[in-house]
This record gives structure tokens, sequence and C-alpha cells, in this order.
């Protein structure tokens, strides 16, 4: 390639490198940080407390505590640091540079999902080391694609709740406020099967099909449902309408507090008269500039 | 050939005008200072330039293209250095470097952006472990990183000690001699002074002087005189001309004058009553600053040329 000057211009970084590169930098940031390894050991820290000795722990028992890892993870850990991140300015420098937007953006949502993920997964394998759980290749499958699909689904709203969250301070009570009722009502930590509606409406959130698919998944065995399409379908709809949201409302730097700026006295409005450039500019190495500047009366 | 060219752009929040019918070129290779009280309309006018916003009227081109419409290679040939430092406070300052320098065709190797900036030392350092100075620095090496064709620096040195401040400069210096264009904002006019042979000042979103510093300095025709009588010798007698001059805390007189021959005339005929020497005295243009303030104080605009 060149340029008008037929100077040969570098090639641009191949994109899926780009991406790549990204998704290893956020993952990293991720994993570095507190909150993470929060998802990581409460949820097994919860699952030991919760263990009896005389009944087997199931596969939708493990899920459970796993789901609730990785919500953590997709959820509070990612959102809130996402919140953090624009506040700070870093989503602007980030902007300020030759990487596409949306490649910044899909490698941090992948680097969350693999985050969240490994943190379901590390649930799974301590109810397996721990107690016996029974695990399948098939079922080890399937919790790893309804992981990967609850991850993102999570994250995806995550991001589109971010719009609404102006400061870092507001952002752990936000996202606090909106996860546990929805943990809670979804019977992560105990089944609830009344009111009706309650239910129901936990059907459609994002914790009850993710944990339900879950339990499935790890409990498989052959002529059972494996993956169920409705909770799937269920996920895979928050992912959508959380992107969408997103798309359509992000911003990219922090907010600004809003204050009416004082207004100025009325100055001239009409331009003023250009102005030749100064003297003493005409000098200089760099070129012969043409300034002009308005002038105030 | 302008690296950026400005006509008539004009930004409104609301009714509030935060720039205002500015107009100017930058030719390639230069180091442009733009100074400005607060609210000036400094960042405001560098933000259109680097893309972040639109302008309500008027136009901006940057490398030939509208900041608005700049594509990922115009994006490779801008470096910026935001007012706020940015930067993700996990990884090492190489690291960070690393990964920003895999985003350009034709970076900087991580070494040689650190050497700029004078961090070598810290390469290894957690961003979150270093000074705000030194992450100042670590934000003026990802600003040119890519071997920007034009750098925008948005007061790039608000907050560090003097030294640091001073290697700043260094860095912006190393550049220049690179051909890059430098558009940097500033409150400390010793360094627009310093790096800078082209300063535009901004008050109330309008340009209000568009010159040199010397040229500055000269704009309003004063000339500064200063001089300290010794220690011991009595004040009391000063004529009335130079008495209100008189800073009683340092027992300096500065007078500035369109004229100086009147004050100088009483002032030499004083020292000659009182057998005084006159050491230490100083005729020339007023600081820069002084013709900075001057400058911003007075709305009456007029481009200087001497």
């Amino acid at each position: 390639m060149t340029d008008v000057t037929g100077h040969a211009q570098p090639r641009m970084p191949n994109i899926g490198r780009l991406l790549a590169a990204q998704i290893g930098y956020q993952g990293r940031l991720l994993a570095s940080g507190r909150a993470v390894m929060i998802g990581i050991g409460l949820p097994i820290i919860l699952l030991l407390a919760s263990h009896q000795s005389h009944t087997q722990t199931t596969g939708a028992d493990v899920a459970r505590y796993a789901v609730f890892g990785l919500t953590l993870t997709a959820w509070n850990t990612y959102g809130v640091r996402l919140v953090a991140t624009r506040e700070a300015g870093i989503l602007k420098r980030w902007w300020a540079t030759p990487l596409p937007r949306w490649c910044y953006f899909l490698g941090r949502i992948l680097a969350t999902v693999v985050v969240a993920t490994i943190a379901g997964a590390a649930t799974v394998a301590a109810g397996v080391l721990l107690y016996g759980t029974p695990l399948s290749l098939s079922g080890a499958f399937g919790a790893f694609i309804v992981f990967v699909l609850g991850s993102l689904a999570w994250a995806a709203a995550a991001t589109a709740l971010t719009t609404v969250v102006s400061t870092i301070e507001a952002a752990a009570p936000t996202f606090l406020v909106t996860y546990f009722p929805v943990i809670i009502i979804s019977g992560l930590f105990g089944a609830i099967s009344e009111p009706h509606w309650l239910t129901t409406i936990a059907s459609y959130l994002p914790a009850q099909p993710l944990a339900h698919a879950a339990g499935l998944a790890l409990d498989h065995t052959a002529g059972q449902t494996w993956l169920p399409g409705r909770d799937l379908i269920v996920l895979a709809a928050w992912a959508m309408a959380g992107i969408a949201i997103a798309v359509a409302t992000f911003r990219w730097e922090p907010h600004r507090p809003a204050k009416r700026r004082p207004a100025r006295p009325s100055q001239q409005a009409s331009p003023g008269p250009r102005m030749p450039p100064p003297a003493e500019l005409a000098d200089l190495p760099a070129g012969n500039p043409s300034t002009s500047g308005e002038v105030r009366t | 050939m302008s690296a950026i060219v400005v006509d008539h752009l004009t930004r409104r929040f609301g009714d509030f005008a935060a720039v205002d019918g500015v107009s100017f070129e930058v030719p390639e290779g230069q180091l442009v200072a733009v100074l400005g009280p607060n609210g000036a309309g400094k960042t405001t006018t560098l933000e259109m330039l680097e893309g972040f916003l639109s302008p309500t009227s008027g136009t901006a081109r940057v490398l030939d293209v509208d900041p608005r419409r700049g594509d990922r290679r115009w994006r490779s040939r801008i470096g910026l250095v935001l007012q706020s430092a940015s930067l993700d406070a996990e990884l090492t300052v190489r690291d960070t470097l690393t990964v920003f320098a895999g985003l350009y065709p034709a970076a900087r190797p991580v070494g040689e952006a650190l050497e700029l900036v004078d961090l070598s030392d810290d390469a290894d350092t957690h961003v979150g472990a270093l000074s705000g100075g030194q992450r100042r620095r670590v934000d003026v090496a990802i600003g040119i990183i890519g071997r920007p064709e034009v750098l925008f620096l948005d007061e790039p040195t608000t907050g560090l000690d003097p030294e640091a401040r001073r290697r700043a400069w260094t860095a912006v210096e190393n550049l220049t001699t690179t051909g890059t264009t430098v558009v940097l904002t500033t409150h400390y006019i010793d360094e627009a002074d310093h790096l800078a042979r082209r300063l535009i000042l901004l008050a109330g979103g309008k340009i209000i002087a568009d010159t040199t510093p010397d040229g500055l300095r000269a704009r309003d025709g004063t000339v500064t005189i200063q001089y300290r009588p010794p220690d011991g010798v009595s004040l009391d007698d000063l004529p009335a001309t130079l008495s209100p001059h008189l800073d009683p805390a340092t027992r300096g007189l500065v007078i500035r004058a369109g004229d100086p021959a009147g004050p100088l005339r009483d002032l030499v005929g004083w020292a000659d009553r009182h057998r005084l020497g006159l050491s230490g005295l100083e005729v020339g243009p007023p600081s820069l600053e002084d013709a900075y303030l001057t400058a911003i104080g007075a709305p009456a605009v007029e481009r200087s040329s001497p």
C-alpha cells in the first residue's frame, strides 16, 4: 500500500491477532484482581459448607454453586470493572488507538467468558474431586457449552447496565442490588416453588435457566435431556439483548458532572477579520503557516 | 504542507460556546503551544481535533482527514496524551507498552519508547506502583509508541514535579527532531516558552493571539525596568513616578512603561543623588508570564507583528 506521496505504508496489524492479544490482555487484567478469587473461592467454600455426608452431591447441586461463581465474575466483577475503567478514562485511551472499538469490546467480553467459565469449572472440579460427583465426558462438554453461553449472557447484560451507572461509587451497589434478588429467586441458595408468578419470572431471568441447564448437563445420562433448548434460548436472548442495548447506548467517555457554565458576555456576532500570519512565523523552518484568528474588540 | 487545518471551528454546549470560530493551521513538524486560562476552550479544541467531539460548525482536518471520520490507518498516525492519566494498574510498564505497540503498523521498540521518557529503570514495575509523574510519562510513552506524525499533548506535565517536567520536556524535544507535529496545551508559561516557537492564546473560546514567545512579549509595546536598591538606602525620597512601583516586601522596583525614558531618567537621577551604582538594573521586554496575563486580561486583540 502507498500513500498519496508514493511512500509505501506499513501494513496494519492483522485483526485476528489484535483480537487474540486483546483477549489475553483483558484476561490477565481480570485474573489479577482479587474479585476473581472471590468468584472462584466463595462458591467452593459454600459447596464445602453445605455438604451433608449422608447424601450424594449431585451435578445439580454443584451446578448451583458453579453458576454462583460464574455469575459473580461475569456480572459483578466484569460490570464494576467496566464502569471503573470508563470513569478512569481508560476506555477513552483505547478509543484513541487504532484498535477497532468492536475488537476491544469483543476481546473484553470473551476474556470475561473465559475467566467466568473457569470459575464455574473450578467448582465442578471441586465437587468431582471432593465429593465424587459423577461427571461424564458428555456432561462436562454440555456444562462447558452452558457456562460459555451463560457467561456471555451475563456479561452482555452487565455491559448494558453500565450505561446507566455514572460513577465508580455507584457501580458496586448497583450491580449487587440487581444481582442478589435474581440469584435468590432463581433458587441458587435453595429451591423456591411459591409463589408461582415469581418462579415464572425467574425462568425468564438468566440465572435459573443457567443453573437448570448446567445441572441437567452435569447429571446427563443416556436417554435424558442433555441441553434443554428453552434454557439455552433464554440465555441467548439475554446475550443478544444485552449486546444490542450496549451497542446502542454504551459510552466510552467518563460521565461529566452536569453543570451549567455561566454564559459569557455576548461577544460580537460576526467573525472578525482574518489576519495575516505573523511575520516572525514566516521564518520558522517547518514552513510558512497560514494562520487566522478572530478579533475581539 | 499543513498537518492541521482548522477553519472557523465552533463547539457549543447549549447556549455556551466553548470554542467560538477558531481558525489556524499548523505546518508539518511544528510544535505549537495552546495557552489559555481554565475554560478557555483548549481541551475542547483538542478533542475536536482528536475526533472525540463533533464541531457545531466549522471544519477541522488533521493529516487531511476529518477527525470524526478517521479510520484505523488515520488513528495509527496520531498520538494522544489525554488530560488525565488513564492506564490499567495491574500490568508492568513494559507489558503495557508492548500491548499498545502491537496496535500500530510500525511501532517504536518498547525499549526506545522507555528511553525517550526516561523510564527504562522502571520497565518491570507495575503501573499501579508508579508515582503520578511516572504514570504521566508512561502515558506519554503510549502516545508516542506508534511513531505518530501528529501528537496531541493535553497538559502533559500537570501534577509533575519540576524534575519530572524537565524530563517530559526532553522527551517532547526529542520528538520534534524527528519531524513530529506537536500540539501542546499547558497552563505553564515556562513550558510553552521552553518548548514552543509558536503560541496560540485562547480566551473565552476565541484566539486572542497567535504569535511567538518573543512576539507575545513585545505585543503590547511595554518595557519592563527592574532594579533593587542596595540595603540600607532610604527609599523615602523616591520620585513620585517610581514609588508606586516599589514592592515593600522585596524592596524591588518593577516598572512597566510604554516609554522607559522618563522612569529611567528619574531612577538615574535618584541613584546619582545617593551615589549608588546601577548594577543589577534590567531593562527589557516583560516576562512571558506578564505578557500572557496582560493578553488574557485585555480582550482587545491584536496579532503581534514585530
